[in-house]
């Protein structure tokens, strides 16, 4: 896709994107921060399915400039080629003329350098941010951590009064972006004090099991990012669903 | 002076690739090489990390972050959980994590990996290289290239490090069933040995549900037990960019990755880039790949079919190689010596112009055979059966 083509592309993407949101009103979680976006997105989307919710996310790894508005239209990509990208816009026209779908879209978005997240911020605004981690990954386009926070903050400051805000109890520049927030801010992580917390972590032949604020937990997952996810999702649910 | 490499051996594969190169116009099947060119999108991530200048420096041991939680996505699609951040390992394409993990393994008293014959040529000088002893267990070929269980239960012993195997199998395409892997996990209970499954093929099964092919990577319970491989490689078309993975329970990836470490430091940084547009971007790809090789393997058959005097062969599930068993008829009209497959294999390449590997370099179960590769381009496939066609009829 050559340079011009690929702003057309992404400009009536972008449109046709705000254009569905506008038109279907869902509820928007945006999962962002330098890690593990995926997996709290996928257990998010698993609670709330499990609450019987209408909801989807992300497409693959579709996040940024191009990727957001194509999982917001649920749409996948028309590759290198011309003639795929009419056909997705096409796609697209028809899907903001189509009935009502999904009452709740779990976002993961990814920022590659500053100014980024204003951008995506024009596409969709939050009702529910869920910040993860500010990390020297994708680091090479940033000057440091710091200018890294200035991004998220700005995803901070779009929640509107109503919103939530869910950070990341262990991510000190996470955590600093409660005072940004002009709605209700909660925190998650593995140490106590976190508003929502897993404790007794045990490592099993099937996976993982721990408590969530004392309730048991048992995933067949490994690793303690799926602990994360398990309960930024626990705590999504329970506070707004 | 070169005690420890002088039973060492250059892979046949590339000793006939050397012969090749020095005949003007041979056409090589030999070599396990797609025909095609890195995708677009791989090439496309890899520009796209040099050009932010983020390919110069080391990568963690373990690998990019970015890579392994993509890799660990991609092992969930397929029903395999594991921790990105502590059993993933990004190597220099299968064979260093193959070696990397028997160093890791092999111990002065229990220093024997069993190999199935036939499998690829490389696993036995690997297992030497990483200081111990290849024993040979044989497939069964008139039962589909099935596992010998008579055969590889006299083979285990209190010694046995671990059992190395391809699946799909390279070089007869066959693929293990569960049932028989099931089985080769009783054993290594009982005898305490690892079980290293190589799934380079994997993505590469035709005419039937892919459902058929089961990794033991999957049951949570051998977590401990299995190290499984995988390069991008072959589904990608990325041989030269050195780039695959290994993944098992952390207790045994801390002990590897240490060996990963004195081997490379870390895997080619602008591959692993190019590693993550592959998985990211690259399924359609692979899909046209597969389909690809797919016709290619029925053009090869049809081949075959028409040389059914000289070779017998069993149509692959897997993989991109047929594995042909030479009959007398085609050592004596090449003029080659009976029962002997390197001479077939030279007989060919020195008269009709043919690279193909004989089958004695995959075991010695594999003599009397010769791998012939499917991953060229139908006009090399064409030309290399044609000439041989030549020369037998």
């Amino acid at each position: 896709m050559n340079n011009i083509f690929k702003i057309i592309i992404q400009f009536f993407l972008k449109w046709l994107a705000k254009i569905y949101l506008w038109r279907v009103q869902p509820y928007v979680i945006i999962v962002a921060g330098t890690t593990n976006r995926h997996w709290i997105k996928e257990a998010v989307i698993e609670e709330l399915k499990n609450k019987g919710l209408s909801v989807r996310g992300n497409r693959k790894n579709f996040n940024a400039e191009i990727g957001l508005p194509l999982s917001i239209l649920d749409l996948p990509s028309g590759e290198g080629s011309f003639s795929g990208w009419l056909g997705i816009l096409y796609k697209a026209l028809k899907i903001i003329l189509s009935p009502y779908k999904s009452a709740h879209i779990v976002l993961e978005m990814a920022i590659d350098r500053p100014e980024d997240m204003d951008y995506l911020l024009s596409i969709v605004r939050p009702n529910a941010v869920i910040l993860t981690t500010i990390t020297m990954i994708y680091r090479e386009n940033f000057e440091d951590l710091g200018e890294i926070a200035l991004e998220y903050r700005e995803l901070v400051k779009a929640l509107p009064k109503d919103g939530l805000l869910l950070l990341n109890f262990d991510d000190q520049r996470i955590k600093d972006l409660a005072k940004f927030a002009s709605c209700r801010a909660l925190t998650y992580g593995l140490n106590e004090g976190a508003d929502y917390w897993a404790e007794n972590i045990k490592k099993i032949t099937m996976g993982q099991q721990f408590e969530i604020n004392g309730a048991f937990i048992k995933i067949n997952r490994f690793g303690k990012h799926h602990i994360y996810a398990k309960i930024a999702a626990h705590a999504i649910r329970s506070e707004k669903f | 002076m070169f005690s420890r490499t002088k039973n060492i051996n250059l892979s046949p594969i590339k000793t006939i690739e050397l012969l090749a190169s020095k005949i003007p116009d041979v056409v090589s099947l030999a070599q396990g090489i797609p025909s095609f060119d890195t995708p677009e999108v791989v090439k496309k991530a890899a520009f796209k990390a040099l050009n932010r200048g983020a390919v110069a420096k080391y990568s963690l041991t373990y690998g990019l972050p970015e890579l392994r939680e993509t890799i660990e996505q991609k092992l969930a699609e397929e029903e395999m959980f594991y921790d990105f951040e502590k059993e993933i390992i990004v190597t220099a394409g299968s064979i260093e994590a193959i070696t990397a993990s028997l160093i890791a393994i092999i111990e002065s008293k229990k220093n024997e990996v069993i190999l199935f014959s036939p499998s690829y040529t490389s696993y036995a000088e690997v297992v030497k290289v990483s200081g111990g002893k290849p024993i040979f267990s044989n497939l069964i070929e008139d039962d589909g290239w099935r596992i010998d269980f008579n055969d590889l239960k006299k083979k285990v012993n209190s010694k046995t490090a671990a059992i190395l195997f391809c699946n799909p199998n390279n070089p007869t395409g066959t693929i293990f069933s569960r049932e028989d892997l099931l089985k080769i996990v009783e054993l290594a209970g009982k005898k305490n040995f690892f079980i290293l499954s190589d799934e380079v093929y994997k993505d590469f099964i035709y005419n039937t549900h892919k459902s058929v092919f089961f990794s033991l990577a999957q049951i949570p319970e051998l977590r401990k037990r299995v190290i499984r491989i995988f390069s991008l490689s072959k589904a990608y078309a990325m041989t030269g960019w050195r780039i695959g993975f290994l993944h098992s329970d952390e207790e045994n990836v801390k002990e590897i990755l240490k060996i990963h470490d004195s081997l490379v430091t870390c895997a080619p940084v602008i591959s692993q880039y190019a590693a993550i547009g592959a998985l990211d971007y690259g399924e359609d790809d692979l899909n046209k790949f597969r389909h690809e090789f797919s016709g290619r393997l029925n053009l090869m058959c049809n081949h075959l079919n028409n040389l059914k005097n000289f070779f017998v062969y069993q149509k692959p599930i897997g993989s991109y190689f047929v594995f042909p068993k030479i009959l007398p008829t085609a050592y004596k009209t090449l003029g080659a010596k009976q029962g002997d497959s390197w001479n077939f294999a030279l007989k060919l390449l020195e008269k009709a112009k043919v690279a193909v590997v004989p089958g004695v370099a995959f075991g010695p179960s594999g003599e009397n055979h010769f791998r012939i590769s499917f991953g060229r381009s139908e006009k090399d496939i064409n030309e290399a059966m044609e000439r041989i066609k030549k020369y037998m009829q």
